[in-house]
């Protein structure tokens, strides 16, 4: 019998983006129910970038069992796992999905068969997160702004939803949202930069955040009009509840 | 210039290793590519999505490009921010589009990802010099040999030249022998093995010429024929004065440094818990 599948979606947010602020990370952490959990990194959004992977393990290396993939490095044999990647994500308890182009990442994913072991991997209970491109994957849809004009990008779809981040970064990043979504464009979740939805299965279960302001939202269209909600977001840092009183789904 | 000239017929030009991220200090090949073009100040564009957009890559074309009479120009699919042109764009307004090594089997797959494939396709159509190296020029095949995944094994191409192409001969032994395995067997058709610093030039779908950067670089033309390999060593033109480099291009920037340092101390770490 395996666990619950989780993913924790960051609108942005992580050791990535975050200097000073851990919350979000030893959430997801926590999660794992694993005194030393064992994490893999996979930064295939950035092109595998080792400014980004240095990171990571400074961020997790001390506390977990560490390691990283890297799907444009299988043949230089130096770093990462080499050899066979089905095996060694299904013995994770946390797969840590990086920031980055969301196209460019699913395409290569598609060529080395990620997409399949890290369906079977969530279905297993290993827990799923990442900030950015590391949360628009997991859902059926997600709205990319990475470049040019913000365009419909279809995930991998273990979350029936559409998703879109940064809400707060630009202000036409919501009227956009609101457009696709009135447009035919799955009904789905909105998150600022520090706020992580947290899905059991395929429900939403909560928002939390690693900053006392941050908002998420759930957007849907119903009879031609786009209603969008502001959800409860628990703050991290104090576990007390951040603005948006109890507006849950 | 070393006697390249701007050919009437579409132009893919493929290197089996060579240019400017592997020979620093030798511009031959990447001089014939610019004379390639048809207008004397080319836009080039380069590519290096095989890579996963490096910046060791990135910091030598331009280091290659930026004083050469030619504008040149970068497209990561993994930085694409604040870029305000389309994708199309941008592949569609260039004379020379020059391919990047690396994993082809995730370039290939990024490609498509952002239909950048077929936009290739229609610049070649529009006349744009198609050129590249390892993954950047076997792609333009039917088919070639990958180390995408550890092992090399067979992967198909693009298939805009008939055949199939396969990479650093001289350099990478390991590559060779299953690439003639695939020909002989039929997973592969037959095709051209290339040394390092050898690029082939194709007018049309036609091999028109077989250049070379470096002295005693070769390449081969192999067929299977009744399931026996038929193997012709080609005519090489070697490129200029020819001077011989030896040696990768390799710039470790502080972020590779401390990777490997973590990556050290990590191996402490599991040693001292195991025992």
């Amino acid at each position: 019998m395996f666990a619950t599948p989780q993913i924790v979606a960051f609108g942005g947010g992580g050791f990535s983006m975050e200097r000073d602020s851990s919350l979000l990370d030893d959430y997801v952490l926590a999660l794992t129910g694993a005194i030393r959990p064992r994490v893999c990194f996979l930064p295939t959004a950035s092109g595998d970038a080792d400014h980004y992977i240095v990171r990571f393990y400074r961020r997790f290396a001390a506390a977990c069992d560490a390691s990283h993939v890297s799907l444009f490095r299988r043949d230089q044999g130096v770093d990462g796992v080499e050899d066979d990647l089905e095996s060694h994500l299904l013995a994770q308890d946390l797969v840590y999905v990086g920031g980055g182009n969301v196209v460019s990442m699913l395409g290569a994913w598609r060529a080395h068969n990620i997409d399949a072991i890290l369906r079977k991997a969530w279905r297993r209970g290993i827990v799923l997160c990442g900030p950015s491109a590391g949360s628009l994957c997991w859902f059926q849809e997600a709205l990319s702004a990475f470049h040019g004009a913000p365009r419909r990008v279809r995930g991998l779809g273990f979350l029936p939803y559409s998703n879109c981040v940064h809400y707060d970064a630009e202000p036409a990043r919501r009227a956009e949202y609101r457009r696709f979504v009135a447009a035919g464009m799955l009904g789905g979740f909105a998150a600022e930069d520090g706020v992580a939805l947290h899905f059991r299965g395929t429900h939403f279960a909560r928002a939390v955040s690693s900053r006392p302001d941050a908002c998420a939202y759930s957007i849907e269209c119903a009879r031609g009009e786009v209603l969008e909600q502001r959800l409860a977001v628990v703050y991290l840092g104090g576990e007390r509840s951040a603005r948006g009183a109890s507006v849950a789904a | 210039m070393s006697g390249a000239r701007p050919l009437a017929e579409r132009a893919i030009f493929a290197m089996g290793g060579g240019g400017f991220t592997m020979e620093p200090a030798n511009p031959l090949l990447d001089d014939y590519v610019l004379g390639l073009a048809r207008v004397p100040r080319p836009r080039v564009l380069f590519l290096p999505t095989a890579s996963g957009d490096t910046l060791e890559q990135m910091n030598a074309f331009r280091a290659r490009f930026a004083g050469r009479a030619c504008t040149a120009e970068q497209l990561s699919l993994f930085r694409l921010h604040g870029a305000r042109r389309s994708l199309e764009e941008i592949v569609l307004s260039q004379d020379v589009i020059y391919v990047g090594g690396g994993s082809m089997r995730n370039m290939l797959a990024i490609w498509k990802a952002h239909a950048l494939d077929a936009m290739l396709i229609e610049a070649w159509r529009r006349g744009t010099v198609l050129a590249g190296l390892s993954a950047g020029a076997m792609c333009w095949f039917e088919g070639g040999v990958t180390r995408s995944a550890g092992p090399p094994e067979s992967i198909a191409g693009m298939g805009l030249l008939s055949g199939s192409l396969t990479v650093h001969a001289n350099g990478e032994p390991e590559r060779l022998p299953v690439w003639l395995a695939s020909v002989r067997e039929g997973t592969l058709a037959g095709g051209w093995a290339l040394d390092d610093g050898v690029g082939l030039l194709f007018a049309g779908r036609t091999l028109r010429a077989a250049v070379s950067s470096r002295p005693g670089a070769g390449a081969e033309r192999v067929d299977a024929v009744g399931g026996e390999l038929v193997r012709r060593r080609l005519d090489v033109e070697l490129l200029g004065a020819g001077e011989p480099s030896r040696g990768a291009f390799r710039r470790v920037d502080e972020a590779v440094e401390e990777l490997r340092l973590v990556q050290r101390l990590r191996a402490g770490v599991s040693a001292e818990r195991d025992s």
